[in-house]
């Protein structure tokens, strides 16, 4: 059996983000400092790194240098919008729209 | 990289919200933004895209969905210039004086398409061959504007006839031709922007002030039937399957049901 404290400090410590670089992916409707943290959505083959959310709005690909969590949160400046990062039901992070 | 107040922090996710608001309604923001897709470009698109051959039924297709892609524009130009007057604060003003520039864009990108095609006067064309449920959307749309109703306002022309177009013309550029397509392509990246002020922008007034929410859903049960109607009409011209009207419906109530309006 577990020690209860154990267990707990076992569930409250995170692992530490991982950071990435963002290089330029030719994303183009921002200016040209802040196209790093954008990229288009390319479909069905497109897949989310763990720094990336879509925004729900647009559907452009937000990145961030950091890796994202529930609770983080995203800026969409292609169409102006503040998001806030959560787990949607399915275990995918998603992006919800904070008015 | 840039030094100075508009300088990103390490992660742009850091900004503070307020600083985030003031730099993406910002003139600078909307001119270096659009030029970084519209530089070269000659009446919206590249001046060496090549024509595709069209069958004449094809071109008298296009024809009809560009003269009702023209009415929506004007209709969003007229809109837009009439909302800077009673817009709440000097953000949602700036903001609006760019997208009156970028309807004007689009209402000209898409005559001058016509006029590539072969008609030879737009306007009288759009006037003769533009949708009924588009002209009686325009008006509403002018009337909520003339009777300074910001909010009513700005969910007619922002959220309704926006997402719409968004909608649309995202559906179309899959299968344009190569000129109509880099056309499209440009508009839709400036619809992103007028989408999201338009949803931001009603999502903050509905959280302050809750009561206005009945009226919002009001104008919403008026204006369904005539964009859902302009949305199989001109879905039907573009040649896509009937199944697509369904799928671009259920894109443009995304940001409408976003707003907690069913």
């Amino acid at each position: 059996m577990l020690d209860p404290e154990e267990g707990d400090e076992e569930n409250t410590v995170e692992a530490p983000r991982r950071r990435f670089i963002l290089d330029d992916t030719g994303f183009d409707e921002v200016p040209k400092r802040y196209r790093r943290f954008y990229r288009k959505w390319e479909g069905p083959g497109d897949r989310l790194a763990p720094n990336e959310v879509i925004c729900p709005v647009c559907k452009v690909v937000i990145r961030s240098t950091r890796e994202l969590r529930p609770g983080d949160r995203v800026y969409c400046m292609p169409c102006m919008s503040r998001l806030v990062v959560v787990r949607g039901e399915t275990g995918v992070l998603e992006a919800h729209v904070s008015y | 990289m840039p030094t100075g107040p508009t300088a990103p922090p390490g992660d742009i996710h850091d900004l503070d919200p307020q600083a985030f608001l003031e730099e993406v309604h910002s003139f600078d923001f909307w001119f270096e933004a659009v030029q970084g897709y519209l530089s070269g470009l000659t009446h919206g698109h590249r001046p060496n895209t090549t024509e595709a051959a069209l069958s004449e039924a094809e071109r008298e297709r296009l024809i009809s969905v560009l003269c009702n892609y023209c009415l929506g524009e004007t209709a969003a130009l007229e809109g837009a210039s009439g909302l800077i007057v009673i817009a709440p604060n000097r953000l949602a003003k700036i903001f609006l004086s760019t997208q009156v520039a970028d309807e004007g864009r689009h209402l000209d990108v898409f005559l001058h398409r016509l006029r590539d095609l072969g008609v030879g006067d737009p306007e009288a064309e759009v006037q003769r061959r533009g949708s009924r449920s588009l002209f009686l959307f325009k008006r509403r749309l002018l009337e909520l504007v003339a009777g300074k109703d910001w909010e009513a306002a700005i969910f007619a022309q922002n959220v309704v006839l926006e997402a719409l177009e968004f909608a649309v013309f995202h559906g179309h550029a899959q299968d344009a031709d190569p000129v109509t397509k880099e056309v499209l392509q440009g508009v839709i990246k400036d619809e992103r922007r007028h989408i999201g002020f338009g949803e931001n922008e009603l999502g903050r007034r509905l959280a302050d002030a809750p009561h206005i929410r009945a009226r919002i859903g009001q104008v919403k049960k008026e204006l369904d039937h005539l964009i859902l109607d302009t949305l199989e009409e001109t879905v039907g011209h573009i040649g896509l399957p009937r199944s697509d009207v369904e799928r671009l419906g259920r894109a443009y109530l995304e940001s409408v049901e976003r707003l907690g309006f069913v």
